[in-house]
């Protein structure tokens, strides 16, 4: 790595002294060395490294030409060669945000050049940007531009240095939402205790597990009554066929399987099995009517209880597995089940 | 109830020939600790379910790799007449009171060399490079048991064969600091929990909710957890924390980072205690089991907070889990129950994703259960070095003994669900 390192600004038509809203819809443009808020940031690397380029766009071409934009812009950065690209600080302008946080994670991805850029919590680049990008938080406004570039350039360097990387706090980025181990001062039992007493004391404690904020997914109602609707048996309790045909993951799985029960009036034992692993599956072995309930299903259907009792059954593991894998699966069952004319779910779980 | 630890610091184990030792199979002088591997080994073989035994003696710094490790075991042995793990070693009697020879600076590590039923179930202790110093285990000496089922002998016996050769084992290593002085004593001393003095009455008092196992599997006839009891159908019960630290609980076979040895150095009861009569009271120990079928979740996790509450009269309580995700939402589920009776909670979790992701790190979200300490993530992965020896699981020696990347689960020692480690995942 040369010494001083060869460092890409970009900035929107304001920051780069084009002009302000009238000049929105300037395409990307390249010019040589440090112009406009890039002089800030040159200022900010002082003998560490060298502007060579500022890459500016208008923030209306940037929004709605957001793909052309993108490409057009990752080309000029190709071109200057960067050790590091340094975007922004966006501070609470929206578009600008989104474009800076965009062009980071594009050029990471496909220059493997290491990106910087920052912005105010609620800029909404934060939560499209921040797992994959490394944002500093900045004001609102950009009245301390001197000192926002200075910690963007911070991070930078680290970054472009191959420097470990502290904690969110320390570093004064939005946390990434990505978990590392590292080894503290202190027991898990000593922090546990610790924290109780704080709690129970109303002092303010810290906890090392953000709370998950869940989307909370609304029933939908049934619109026919069940005599008329269509009801299918939908299991993350790992029934499958022997053989498990579809290689179904004991754990953290990525794959579902698609079951006919066609002619079935029950399940046999004797043709299924359960690679789940994370609960004890004797009883379902045993009998896989106490996972997929497809016997009483079929009463309820010929005694004309619900309409029909759809003809296949999606069954996955349901341990272990992702947030997003499950958001994946679940959505793709239930197109499936949607084009098939299904009405309501069964939905069972362990 | 009162119990003494009396510690001895051993920095050095050797083997020795019998001859040496007159008739002892162990022997302490000042820090150096002498085995004589042959006739402990001729005790350990005597158990019909087992077919073979096979003792090591390995020290930090040498290139060695312990695979399969089932289980570590601190060496202890009751003084006076005292029971051995009673239940499980010795005939069942109350633990956690009277004298208590310890060992530090040696474990007993039980191998499992069947070969793998459960994948994933590998853990491996580094006895030299950077993991060495990851696990507790890279650091001690170890007194390694290799043992063979015989015929016939069912996977849950030959583990519960395992288990007991290395809890004789450690009694036998500790037995040989009987009438030695000391290096220091450690006295565990609570009352009964209600008989608090006028003067430290304002103390916030803590209890700890201990589940002891997850019937994720069901456990075996010889499983012993609880005083031997397989606690197959256990409700929360309350028990003296000495009970815990002196051999009245010992790990299932289940082990995902869990160790008895950990158990034994239970870090919240010894941290509890250490506060007690100071900024707080320690108000007694609930055990507890995560349990396979909701209704028995429900009524476990509501037990517990009653008890917590309403008879150990706790305005706190730190909760931690053994296992997997079940565990780990009973343990949550618990917490929740406690904090809508009023009773403050903090929680110990492993960090559950499997990509990375801090949303994925737990799978609960209950009210009040805010306060999350976590022992990081067992599925993050971590570069193990190229080792010269591989003892236990003989089968995989050839793959064990070179460079391979596993997870942090892996390195036994690395993670305790208990709170005994350093590790943490750092939210990013």
């Amino acid at each position: 790595m040369p010494e001083r390192l060869r460092v890409v600004c970009y900035v929107n038509q304001f920051f780069g002294q084009i002009g302000g809203e009238e000049k929105a819809g300037v395409e990307p443009l390249s010019r040589d060395g440090a112009v406009g808020a890039a002089r800030a940031v040159q200022q900010a690397l002082g003998d560490a490294g060298t502007v060579v380029a500022t890459v500016i766009c208008g923030d209306n071409y940037a929004a709605e030409q957001s793909d052309r934009a993108l490409a057009a812009m990752v080309a000029l950065v190709a071109a200057a060669k960067p050790d590091l690209v340094v975007a922004g600080p966006a501070f609470l302008a929206g578009r600008y945000g989104v474009a800076c946080g965009a062009l980071c994670a594009a050029v990471q991805a496909q220059l493997t050049v290491p990106a910087v850029t920052g912005m105010h919590a609620e800029n909404p680049g934060v939560d499209l940007y921040r797992r994959s990008v490394y944002i500093v938080q900045t004001g609102a406004e950009a009245t301390r531009m001197l000192p926002e570039a200075q910690r963007l350039v911070a991070l930078g360097l680290k970054l472009a240095r191959g420097e470990k990387i502290g904690a969110p706090a320390a570093e004064g980025y939005f946390a990434r939402g990505v978990t590392r181990n590292v080894v503290t001062e202190t027991t898990a039992a000593e922090r546990a205790t610790a924290m109780l007493l704080d709690k129970l004391a109303g002092r303010p404690f810290a906890s090392e597990v953000p709370r998950p904020s869940f989307a909370s997914v609304p029933a939908p109602r049934l619109v026919k009554t069940l005599e008329g609707a269509t009801i299918a048996l939908v299991t993350d309790g790992g029934l499958v066929p022997k053989g498990n045909p579809d290689g179904i993951e004991a754990l953290n799985a990525t794959r579902y399987g698609a079951y006919s029960i066609e002619g079935k009036d029950a399940l046999d034992a004797a043709q299924y099995e359960n690679p789940h692993r994370g609960y004890d599956t004797t009883w379902v072995k045993q009998d896989p009517h106490r996972l997929v309930p497809v016997d009483v299903a079929r009463e309820l259907e010929q005694r004309g209880a619900i309409g029909k009792l759809h003809e296949t059954v999606y069954s996955t593991v349901g341990v272990a597995t992702t947030l997003a894998q499950s958001a994946r699966m679940g959505a793709e069952i239930a197109e499936k089940l949607r084009a098939a004319g299904v009405d309501a779910v069964i939905l069972t779980s362990t | 109830m009162r119990l003494e630890l009396r510690w001895f610091e051993v920095r050095e184990l050797t083997v020795a020939p019998a001859t040496a030792l007159a008739g002892a199979p162990a022997r302490l002088t000042g820090g150096r600790l002498e085995v004589d591997l042959e006739a402990l080994r001729a005790q350990l073989s005597t158990d019909p379910r087992l077919a073979g035994v096979r003792l090591d003696a390995v020290h930090p710094g040498e290139r060695v790799r312990i695979g399969r490790v089932f289980d570590v075991i601190a060496p202890r042995a009751k003084l006076d007449g005292g029971v051995d793990f009673p239940g499980v070693l010795g005939p069942i009697a109350k633990a956690g009171h009277g004298r208590t020879a310890a060992i530090a600076g040696v474990a007993v590590v039980a191998t499992d060399q069947q070969s793998d039923q459960v994948a994933g179930a590998l853990a491996v202790i580094d006895m030299a490079g950077p993991n060495a110093e990851l696990s507790r285990f890279g650091r001690t000496h170890n007194l390694v048991i290799s043992a063979w089922p015989a015929a016939g002998t069912a996977r849950s016996e030959y583990l519960a064969a395992v288990r007991l050769a290395a809890l004789k084992a450690g009694v036998v290593l500790a037995q040989a600091a009987r009438d030695a002085e000391p290096a220091r004593t450690e006295v565990f001393e609570l009352p009964p929990s209600p008989r608090v003095p006028a003067e430290l009455a304002h103390l916030p008092r803590v209890a700890y909710v201990f589940q002891i196992h997850s019937h994720q599997r069901p456990t075996g006839v010889d499983e012993g957890i609880l005083y031997g009891d397989p606690i197959r159908r256990m409700l929360p019960t309350i028990v003296h924390p000495n009970e815990v630290l002196d051999g009245g609980v010992v790990r299932g076979f289940m082990g995902r980072n869990a160790t008895t040895w950990a158990i034994q150095h239970h870090p919240i009861i010894r941290s509890l205690y250490a506060r007690h009569g100071r900024t707080l009271w320690f108000a007694g120990v609930v055990v507890t089991v995560a349990h396979a079928t909701e209704p028995e979740r429900v009524r476990s996790a509501f037990l517990t907070a009653g008890l917590v509450a309403h008879t150990l009269g706790a305005d706190g309580a730190i909760l931690t889990k053994i296992g997997g995700g079940a565990p780990h939402v009973d343990m949550a589920q618990a917490a929740a129950h406690c904090e809508a009776l009023g009773v403050k909670t903090t929680v110990i979790v492993e960090d559950m994703s499997t990509d990375g992701s801090a949303e994925g790190m737990i799978l609960f979200d209950f009210p009040g259960v805010d306060a999350m300490v976590n022992v990081g993530g067992g599925q993050e992965l971590l570069a193990f070095p190229a080792m010269e020896r591989v003892i236990g699981a003989d089968d995989l020696a050839p793959k064990l003994s070179g460079e391979m990347r596993a997870t942090y689960g892996t390195l036994c020692g690395a993670i305790e669900q208990i709170g005994a480690t350093t590790m943490m995942a750092e939210v990013r």
